[in-house]
């Protein structure tokens, strides 16, 4: 696997599923407008969305990489530790046969400034949560397990995530539907992916990062650049050799 | 089962290729992880009683391979796996020993739906076990045989996943999906050739080193085992659980690391295997890992290659040491170590020695074909000493068996333990902290194998902030359950009348003693925390452990209930020994234990001294210890945990106290019942 770039953030070729996507969004204007305010839809015919107000973003180059996040984000969710069923995916070469930093990709929903899921999602599963500062989210009482979001979701790998438990679609809220989390989530809220990063790699932001750049979530949260133990520098010479 | 189990272990029998199951509520008892793991070895290799328990490599060698009960939970520093069984590392026996390694095995053996796999048999050709969550098989081995650790993994995952690049999109099992890898163990050439110096390697860099045994998986010709699933582990509180991690952030430190902690923004890679790669972190947030320093030199190339090296060949970095990081000035210590003895010395170190007097060279009494001598210590040296000791050729065929059964062959072994040439302190096993850490030392001696138990190390060391030593220590001796409220357990006086009235020889640090075993036995080998994670005595000890047991678990045990789980593994772990040998007459120190010279450097500072009716901590750099004392100490040891005076066996009350009647009843038909 040595010397593969970093896949993250590639735009998925739809192809095949161009046709759906097409018929899909005629589906999805109409499901959507409940869920948001009228002002939203354009004259123009061309639905506009309303923005997210909070956005998860990453430094890759901080992240460890032990998924600390994706166990808590299916325990705050559904009380089980499972890191499929999680709405942040962590994905590790691990441990480390790529070198860094290339050997991680932060998987992140984007909740995207133009929402392929909302647009396309036949029955108005996936909405835009005007009570919770417009965050994407899906119904699981309205999802029909088509998996169209799955399939629609411009990022590799998507971003929705199945849960087979359910048969049905699921993807990041920001935590504002968790019963086994305390904290209050979504918009100036405290995701639990965030809370428990021991990294301190995740933050919750409320202007959109630059939705033409592929990399636009990941940022740098790590004023000190990463010391190598051998490179320059040298080790950490007050903290190193303490035990072994 | 929403305990933190995932309710079965998978049973793989590689002679008949049979695949069964064990349920893991029969073995709850014994806590999880190793305990189960010791408990089923005593069911399988021992109660039947047609094994004698001398040959590591016999296939009726069971190895019990765990998940710890906490691991895949989110808890972190808790996804370590227990491994157990005869070791080909120890010396002059195969003792039962049992170790663990880091890295992601145990979590995806969970996710798999297993908490744990029993390996036994022997397999006619290689094979590699292939569990993709509840599918198990058998697969062939015969084109992975003979490749090296990283090799095995990266074409075994290719397998597995049907796919050469990672995180590309989601990968399908069944009904399920996975963005993971598979997490593979394996050995490598070290281990095919059963060489004694033989690790486990998953990843990149992580190794499971004591013991020896890779060189069982290599006699089983049992190449790799595979491991990829995507189910949940349901815990008693998930709310818990994640209360519980909040609370550990904010008072204490979820980050540890031997070589300087890892730090927010400090992803790579300190020490993590070759500079340019990122912090080998286990799930769940804790991360350390510290084999991977074999070569100290200025070049940084020089000393990721030779890591890789040692990975790749699948060898213990502890048994082919060269020379221990640390190096202190220690009082009577022989000539040959310059007034600089060095914490850890291995095979490497030895090779070194027999060359400098003249005994090992070309041509030479011991022949060191084809090692080349002049480039002693060098990488070059060192990829030579594995590819030797991989082929068996020359001088490797000897160093495979690892320096004491080498030294025995050459007719070097008592001259050497004698002078502390070969700087083993018990059971043959590289020596890590010794004394003056006495805890360590005893340690060896009680078990098998590095000990590896930090925990009272720092904590007895003087403190930082002025307090007075007494203070420190009464406020230790409150955690130290079962055995609290008694300091003098800590006092490390080794010589005089204070050493048998309260110090080394005493019934006080028999308590000491027996409580790094409890704990280590329940909440590091059998949860399965990390040891230079936790236990953190001086601060969040019992606390941190109890939120997180209590929340996965649901049990209403007390931390004093779990610390006598430990000590029943600890005396199932005393059984066993007990029926392939062990003895009060086989449990001795090297002799260079009993002289000037056998200490090695203290860490953080010292240990507390107790003389003359005052506190002191002292570096002790020349303690070491008497034959009479350390006999005095085993009665002491052996009356507390129940054990009988002569030899050292449990006793049927003991046994019985502990619910292991059927254990009593095995070792009474055997005649090594204690009386």
């Amino acid at each position: 696997m040595d010397g593969h770039e970093k896949p993250e953030g590639k735009e998925k070729k739809i192809g095949r599923r161009e046709f759906l996507k097409g018929g899909g969004s005629a589906l999805a204007a109409g499901a959507i407008a409940a869920g948001m305010p009228a002002s939203a839809r354009a004259s123009s015919g061309k639905t506009e969305y309303p923005e997210s107000k909070a956005y998860l973003v990453y430094d890759s180059r901080i992240c460890w990489g032990c998924q600390s996040c994706m166990f808590a984000c299916s325990s705050a969710h559904y009380g089980e530790a499972n890191p499929s069923l999680s709405r942040i995916q962590i994905i590790r070469d691990a441990p480390s046969f790529t070198t860094y930093p290339n050997d991680i990709v932060m998987s992140v929903c984007r909740q995207c400034v133009t929402p392929v899921c909302v647009e396309n999602c036949p029955v108005g599963a996936a909405y835009i949560d005007t009570e919770n500062g417009n965050v994407r989210r899906i119904d699981e009482d309205k999802c029909i397990g088509c998996r169209t979001c799955l399939e629609m979701c411009p990022q590799q790998p998507h971003r929705t995530v199945w849960n087979p438990i359910l048969g049905k679609s699921t993807k990041c809220d920001l935590c504002i539907d968790t019963p086994f989390w305390d904290k209050k989530g979504g918009p100036g809220g405290e995701p639990a992916c965030v809370s428990i990063c021991p990294a301190k790699a995740l933050k919750l932001v409320s202007d959109a990062p630059p939705q033409g750049d592929v990399k636009g979530y990941d940022v740098d949260m790590a004023p000190p650049p990463p010391k190598l133990p051998f490179g320059p520098g040298g080790p950490d010479a007050d903290e190193s050799a303490s035990q072994s | 089962m929403a305990n933190g189990f995932t309710g079965k272990i998978a049973r793989v029998n590689l002679t008949t290729k049979e695949i069964s199951t064990i349920d893991t509520a029969r073995y709850e008892e014994f806590g999880g992880g190793y305990g189960i793991g010791a408990a089923i070895f005593w069911d399988l290799a021992v109660a039947p009683g047609e094994w004698d328990l001398k040959d590591p490599y016999d296939p009726r060698h069971v190895l019990p391979i765990m998940a710890g009960r906490l691991a895949a939970t989110g808890v972190p520093g808790a996804g370590r796996t227990s491994i157990c069984g005869l070791s080909p590392e120890t010396f002059p026996t195969s003792e039962f020993c049992r170790g663990n390694f880091g890295g992601r095995f145990a979590t995806m053996l969970k996710l798999a739906g297993w908490d744990g796999i029993v390996v036994e048999g022997m397999s006619d050709s290689p094979v590699w076990i292939n569990i993709i969550n509840d599918q198990i098989r058998i697969e062939d081995a015969k084109e992975l045989w003979g490749t090296d650790t990283w090799e095995a993994q990266k074409r075994i995952a290719a397998m597995v996943g049907g796919r050469t690049r990672y995180g590309e999109e989601w990968m399908e099992l069944g009904d399920s999906h996975t963005t993971g890898i598979p997490q593979i163990l394996c050995i490598g050439p070290v281990g095919e050739a059963r060489s004694r110096l033989a690790a486990l390697i998953t990843g990149s860099g992580v190794s499971g080193r004591v013991g020896g045994h890779g060189a069982v998986f290599g006699a089983k010709k049992l190449k790799a085992i595979s491991v990829i699933g995507t189910q949940s582990i349901q815990m008693a509180d998930a709310k818990g659980v994640l209360n519980a991690r909040l609370w550990h952030m904010a008072n204490g430190n979820i980050i540890s690391g031997s070589f300087g902690p890892a730090k927010p923004g400090s992803a790579s890679c300190n020490p993590c295997l070759r500079a340019d790669r990122r912090r080998n972190s286990c799930y769940g947030g804790e991360s350390m890992c510290v084999d991977q320093f074999w070569l100290e030199t200025a070049e940084p190339r020089e000393q990721d290659l030779a890591a890789e090296a040692l990975m790749r060949y699948g060898a213990s970095g502890w048994a082919a040491h060269f020379v221990g990081l640390f190096l202190s000035d220690i009082p009577g210590a022989p000539d040959f170590f310059n007034k600089k003895v060095p914490v850890e010395t291995g095979l490497g170190w030895y090779i070194k020695y027999l060359y400098d007097i003249g005994e090992l060279g070309p041509g030479k009494k011991i022949d060191s074909a084809p090692l080349p001598m002049e480039e002693w210590g060098s990488l070059q040296f060192r990829k030579a000493l594995l590819d030797a000791v991989s082929r068996r050729v020359g001088i490797g065929d000897a160093l495979a068996e690892g320096c004491l059964h080498a030294a025995e062959k050459w007719g070097r072994l008592e001259e050497d333990l004698e002078s502390g040439a070969l700087r083993f302190p018990a059971w043959g096993a590289t020596g890590h902290w010794t004394l003056p850490t006495a805890e360590w030392a005893y340690n060896y001696l009680l078990g098998a194998g590095d000990p590896s138990w930090h925990g009272l190390s720092g904590a007895v060391g003087p403190s930082r902030d002025g307090t007075p030593i007494e203070k420190t220590l009464e406020a230790l001796s409150k955690k130290t359950i079962p055995y609290t409220d008694d300091i003098f357990m800590f006092n490390y006086a080794w010589k005089g009348k204070e050493a048998w009235k309260t110090g080394l020889y005493s019934k006080h640090k028999a308590k000491e003693v027996a409580f790094t075993r409890y704990y280590a036995s329940f909440w590091n080998e059998s949860m399965a925390f990390c040891e230079m994670f936790l236990p953190s005595l001086p601060a969040i000890t019992p606390e941190i452990e109890m939120k997180y047991y209590k929340a996965v678990t649901g049990r209403s045990d007390s931390f004093e209930d779990t610390m006598r789980v430990g000590q029943k593994i600890w005396t199932m772990e005393r059984a066993i020994r007990v029926m392939h040998g062990r003895s009060r007459k086989t449990e001795v120190f090297a002799p260079f234990m009993y002289r000037p010279g056998a200490g090695c450097m203290t860490y953080f500072g010292g240990v507390p001294i107790y003389e003359d009716g005052k506190w002191r901590s002292d570096q002790a750099p020349e303690m070491y210890l008497d034959r009479q004392g350390v006999e005095d100490f085993k009665t002491h040891f052996y009356a507390l945990e129940g054990w009988d005076k002569e030899n050292g066996w449990p006793t049927r009350k003991t046994l019985e106290g502990y619910g292991l009647k059927r254990v009593a009843d095995t070792m009474e038909k055997k005649g090594r019942l204690g009386t």
